[in-house]
């Protein structure tokens, strides 16, 4: 099986380690991040809609801490995935795909697509600053829609390639 | 399948392959197990329970008891399923990082310390997660959550974070270096 080139490998690997240290920081940190994400909450009040009443006011910050912890721990499952996903799909790309081109294109696609997970520690910092709903579609517009959809890209492209024996080598 | 002008991946050593595939067995075995076994299992887990009242902090009190032994029984399945998901996980991240490991890593010594540390720290850490499950019952939640952090999670998830990181930055120089 060829090897793809040294940055893809790199990325991989990059994503691979950060998914794991998300998830020690999401484990062994839980109550300091915790503290954290209500802190900002707090010091965001308007934009989380704080109204000054005790009870209402935790009933939201417990739902935007919810949030924050859901974002890293998808943010850690994600990013074990996708960079596995890059490692395996761009071996295939450097040993199937004939056209330097075709294989360029792929690893441009595929390696974006491995950086789809930051659009969930994206997502936990904008659930804190913006509010829970513009921070949840900022990130979700800005940052993991195209990066998904690169990665989406590079798989058809790949699944293209091996589809058609003319295009494999 | 490789030009003679591209590099290649070099295979890691059989043993580490082994090691990976048979963390690949465990998770899909310890999968279907939780399925096809889980009222068993489960039932298992609350004799044990009943069997240590002072553990669990059981008063004898039907409401205030049932509540204790749901939440004890819910982390035990949390800690069988998470078992599942991190074993074939990690067994794929080991064969792919050792992969990389003993294509890139230039020193013989670099190379073995290495492919050690992320076959080590890689099979080691999900296994945590099932000593985690077996204790509870015995332990409680909470005790036996400490024993599998400083028996397993601490020192097999530093030594694969360690061993990431140290191979990122191996890449990382051998770029600059080209």
């Amino acid at each position: 099986m060829s090897r793809p080139p040294l940055l893809v490998v790199l990325v991989a690997v990059l994503v691979i380690a950060l998914g794991e240290l998300g998830g020690a920081t999401l484990s062994q940190l839980r109550p300091a991040t915790a503290r954290w994400a209500t802190a900002r909450i707090t010091a965001n009040a308007p934009a989380h809609g704080l109204s000054g009443t005790p009870e209402y006011d935790d009933a939201v910050r417990e739902r935007a801490v919810f949030t924050v912890e859901a974002g890293l721990s998808f943010f850690h499952v994600h990013a074990e995935g996708m960079g596995l996903v890059l490692f395996f799909a761009s071996t295939l790309v450097a040993t199937v795909v004939r056209s330097r081109v075709a294989r360029r294109l792929l690893y441009v696609l595929l390696t974006l697509g491995a950086l789809f997970p930051l659009g969930y520690l994206a997502y936990a910092l904008a659930v804190v600053e913006l509010g829970r709903d513009d921070g949840v579609a900022l990130a979700e517009t800005w940052v993991l829609s195209p990066l998904g959809l690169a990665a989406i890209a590079g798989l058809i492209g790949l699944a293209i390639t091996l589809a058609r024996p003319s295009e494999a080598r | 399948m490789t030009t003679a002008s591209e590099p290649a991946w070099r295979l890691p050593p059989r043993a580490v392959l082994l090691a990976a595939i048979l963390l690949l067995l465990a998770a899909e075995v310890g999968g279907a197990s939780m399925a096809r076994y889980k009222l068993e299992l489960g039932r298992w887990a609350r004799t044990e329970m009943l069997a240590r009242p002072a553990v669990h902090g059981l008063v004898g009190v039907r409401d205030v008891d049932e509540r204790i032994l749901d939440e004890a029984l819910f982390r035990f399945d949390a800690g069988l399923r998470l078992f599942h998901m991190h074993a074939e996980g990690m067994a794929l991240v080991v064969i792919a990082t050792t992969t990389v490991a003993v294509t890139l890593a230039q020193g013989a010594t670099t190379r073995r310390a290495l492919v050690l540390l992320l076959t080590v720290g890689g099979i080691g850490y999900p296994l945590g997660y099932l000593l985690w499950s077996v204790l509870i019952p015995v332990l409680g939640v909470e005790r036996g959550k400490t024993v599998a952090e400083w028996l397993l999670w601490l020192p097999f998830g530093a030594a694969t974070i360690a061993a990431l990181v140290w191979l990122s930055a191996l890449i990382a120089v051998r770029m600059i270096r080209r």
